[in-house]
């Protein structure tokens, strides 16, 4: 393996095969919830949706379109900053995905030329998809149904949700990607692995510290 | 290994005698630190629920009226241990928190314990046990009664499973609403603390206006109905559903415990709690086809909707932790406090006899606040997420051996073959049966007073402010779907979105802004109770935004004085309130209490201070912060006149 493969590798979508750290959460609804279609990367390979993408994985999901000129550029760029921020974990525990709403249209290569348009590309972690129209819109369905009729056969209503899931740890939630970068934030790292008991103990003592010195300084506390 | 270290209580049918030896062997070679850590935190063992993955059209079938309703027991004080401190006793596993404000004016008297934990309770007898989330494993939760002048201290442990399968969130912050709580005790959505941790509620039990007044403030200010429920950030709608809530009572000496003993200078209504006072805690559920081999009928839990909330509404209506369950009255006044505890139907209730004819029954109270005069309503009595009614029904109007109903405007999904009423009524929408089953025992109270009480007079504003629930468009969109948000922002709980001066008043606007559609906000500000002075409503926002039109206050707000702690806000209407912020200072929430609504972060916070400079200092943080968010700057600071067109 010479030196540039191992940085494709690397840099690509390509899930770590057999890593026993990729453990499902007993109740995790598995391919049941997610599917487990054959789609298509931006580097133009074949994944499986739940075994290769979603499997005891923590993963931001989106849907957007590579013409879309509205929503998705901006979520994207929010999506970049986000990855900016998680730089340390994408590709090894968290991962973003995102999945085409109009897969006649995108191929691997207009997605390909939609991530690089807007810096997404070769960013470790981050997987734009397509597929089988069908099985996209089953996905686009399973994860972004509101039970709402004007809502669902929206397009452009699914452009602007982000799905964030943990599968290892069985969260399902979601956040608004015109909100604040703050509570962006916030919503992932709430899909976060949660802290063995003493180490939260040990964080609370030291957030008792700054409450103390907040309430000596501005007479209450300010932040949580 | 800890996890099987819990008392084998009635709670734990999963813990046979094998694994108690396995236990006995594991806790032998575990060692001191092992036992250090299930000391602190031990998890309960109740199976986990096995939900169904698709939400099911029906619930499975019941019988309507089978059960008797339950009864919330009344909570029973406790002497904690490790004894509650003035300080957060962080390294004894206590969430992090700020010092309890005015702790040593309000010693606590009384102390309670409240575990929040899984269990399992058969919601019907046709169904078969249920897994939920209760405080002490009990659904609903027990009643603290309290008394004005009486603090009370209520730790609440959280024991919520490590691993869990529902669509509920293990961590929790519980809000009593609406207490007049000190910030550290009040249940920001943002403190919420995980499994094994714990924290200690100070409620001083005291009337708002404690500088101004004294010893325990305004008696003008009484409130006696609240509830405590969890407000977990993003996750309040399916901790809610799931059961993390439950009454709490303060009586004075206007509104007493034991109606019979009451002193004549007293009110005098039905308050024997359990036998003539009830709580009657409303929500609704839908259930997974009943599990035989498992011996479970399942809540459904997970519904992603920002609309209707992340937990389901559903087809079974219960009351008191029954479906459609029946009550043994006798021929006299009783008092029901109606709670809704959401997460998100609002419930339009009449009482009905057998042929669905509506009878009269009074509203005493709304909001915990009584009103001025007592008020008779005609038609559907209609109660939004989180508001509570203190209803009478003089029962002595009806027969021995006649029923009576609680109808409900909507009809639910009963069960196969269950006959009708009576043509006027479609057993389907009777929330639960009344049966008069004799005259009564104990003697009946006086006759409702026609006045009830005084209320405080209203100070002039020192400022004004409007909050705008909102719900935009996004671009390339056209429906309104984006975020739900307030002044353009949603939750932050670091952000700061409006500053009030400790013994202030303001009046406040709440609006309706949502860009087309009629959704209805029930709005919820925490810490003080506001009268609704008017209402106006946008008839044709798409064309004539600026344009209002004033509406009649609701029949309660207009004749009787109703004061409140949920504003009804339907679609495009606007109302003014008058609040005076005393006594505490800190961190509080303004947020719509449809928990959906809520948990997508139609929630944001305000905060009392004390100083002229912090509330400068805060005045300049939120101009920068809304100029950094391209909003718009004025929108987000006070005036100190009245707005035009906040008629």
């Amino acid at each position: 393996m010479n030196r540039r493969s191992l940085f494709a590798n690397f840099m690509s979508d390509k899930p770590v095969e057999g890593n026993p750290s990729f453990k499902p959460h007993p109740a995790s609804k598995g391919a049941k919830r997610f599917t487990n279609a054959l789609l298509r990367t931006h580097e133009d390979k074949e994944v499986r949706f739940y075994d290769d993408l979603i499997k005891g994985r923590q993963a931001i999901i989106n849907m957007m379109y590579a013409n879309c000129e509205g929503a998705c550029p901006l979520i994207t760029s929010t999506l970049v900053k986000v990855h900016k921020h998680y730089k340390e974990r994408m590709g090894k525990d968290l991962f973003m995905y995102s999945i085409t709403l109009k897969p006649e249209q995108d191929d691997p290569a207009a997605l390909k030329k939609f991530a690089t348009m807007h810096g997404a590309v070769n960013l470790p972690g981050w997987t734009f998809l397509t597929g089988d129209a069908f099985d996209i819109k089953t996905i686009r369905f399973k994860l972004f149904r509101i039970n709402h009729v004007n809502f669902d056969l929206d397009l452009d209503f699914h452009a602007s949700k982000l799905r964030i899931v943990n599968d290892a740890t069985n969260v399902y939630t979601h956040a608004n990607p015109y909100t604040s970068m703050f509570t962006i934030l916030q919503h992932i790292s709430w899909a976060d692995p949660p802290k063995p008991y003493d180490e939260q103990l040990k964080e609370n003592i030291e957030i008792q510290k700054r409450i103390d010195r907040e309430v000596k300084v501005y007479g209450y506390r300010k932040t949580t | 290994m800890s996890k099987k270290r819990k008392k084998t209580g009635k709670e734990s049918p999963g813990v046979t005698r094998r694994d108690m030896l396995k236990i006995g062997a594991a806790a032998s070679v575990m060692g001191p630190t092992m036992l250090t850590s299930w000391k602190s935190y031990a998890q309960t063992s109740v199976a986990e629920p096995i939900i169904c993955d698709v939400e099911p059209e029906n619930s499975p079938p019941h019988t309507p009226f089978r059960d008797n309703l339950p009864i919330p027991s009344p909570a029973i004080p406790v002497l904690l241990n490790p004894a509650p401190t003035k300080n957060a006793n962080t390294s004894k596993g206590e969430a992090p928190r700020a010092p309890h404000q005015r702790w040593e004016q309000f010693l606590p008297d009384v102390q309670y314990y409240q575990e929040a934990r899984p269990a399992t309770q058969r919601f019907h007898s046709d169904f078969l046990p249920s897994y939920f989330w209760g405080f002490n494993g009990k659904y609903p939760s027990e009643t603290p009664l309290n008394f004005y002048g009486s603090p009370t201290i209520v730790r609440f442990r959280n024991k919520l499973p490590l691993v869990h399968n529902n669509g509920g969130r293990n961590e929790i912050t519980i809000h009593l609403h609406n207490g007049h709580t000190a910030s550290e005790s009040d249940g920001f959505a943002g403190d919420f603390f995980g499994p094994g941790f714990f924290k200690d509620n100070h409620y001083a039990n005291a009337y708002a206006g404690i500088d101004a007044f004294g010893g325990i403030g305004n008696q003008l200010e009484a409130m006696h109905t609240f509830w405590f429920h969890d407000h977990r950030a993003r996750w309040t709608a399916p901790n809610n559903y799931l059961g993390l809530n439950g009454m709490y009572i303060v009586y004075d000496n206007i509104d007493t415990p034991f109606d019979f003993l009451a002193p004549s200078s007293s009110l005098r209504l039905p308050s024997f709690y359990g036998i003539t006072d009830i709580p009657l805690i409303l929500t609704d559920k839908i259930f997974c086809a009943t599990d035989t081999a498992r011996g479970r009928t399942e809540m459904f839990q997970e519904r992603e909707d920002p609309e209707i909330g992340s937990a389901p509404g559903g087809d079974k209506w219960v009351v008191n932790g029954k479906i459609q369950p029946k009550h043994a009255v006798r021929r006299r006044k009783y008092r029901f406090r109606i709670l809704n505890t959401g997460p998100a139907k609002e419930w339009n209730l009449m009482l009905v006899d057998s042929n669905g004819v509506q009878k009269p029954w009074t509203v005493v109270a709304v909001d915990a606040n009584f009103l001025n005069t007592p008020w008779q309503p005609t038609g559907n009595l209609r109660i939004p997420v989180a508001s509570r009614y203190d209803i009478i029904i003089d029962f002595s109007q009806f027969a021995v051996g006649t029923s009576v109903y609680l109808r409900e405007n909507a009809a639910q999904f009963v069960s196969v073959g269950a006959a009708p009423i009576s043509a006027g009524l479609p057993v389907e929408n009777v929330l639960m049966r009344f049966d008069i089953i004799g005259n009564t025992i104990i003697p009946d109270t006086p006759p409702i007073p026609s006045t009830l009480v005084q209320l405080p007079t209203l100070t002039p504003p020192d400022a004004f402010f409007e909050w705008r629930f909102q719900r935009p468009t996004t671009p390339g969109l056209t429906t309104c779907a984006g975020q739900n948000q307030i002044n353009g922002l949603a939750f932050d709980e670091n952000r700061v979105d409006h500053a009030v001066l400790k013994g202030s008043t303001e009046e406040w606007t709440l609006t309706n802004d949502i860009c087309t559609n009629n959704w209805t906000h029930p709005v919820h500000i925490h810490f003080e109770e506001g009268r609704v002075l008017s209402r106006s409503i946008r008839l044709n926002p798409t064309t004539q935004p600026d344009v209002r039109t004033p509406v009649a206050l609701l029949p309660d707000e207009a004749t009787n004085n109703a004061r409140r702690d949920v504003y009804r806000l339907a679609g495009q209407e606007r109302i003014t309130i008058r609040l005076q912020f005393r006594d505490f200072v800190g961190r509080y929430l303004i947020h719509c209490h449809n928990m959906g609504h809520e948990d997508d972060f139609m929630m944001v916070r305000w905060d009392i201070v004390d100083s002229i400079a912090e509330l400068n200092h805060k005045r300049r943080q939120i101009a920068e912060q809304r100029r950094a968010a391209g909003l718009s700057v004025e929108d987000g600071l006070p005036t100190y006149q009245r707005k035009d067109s906040a008629s």
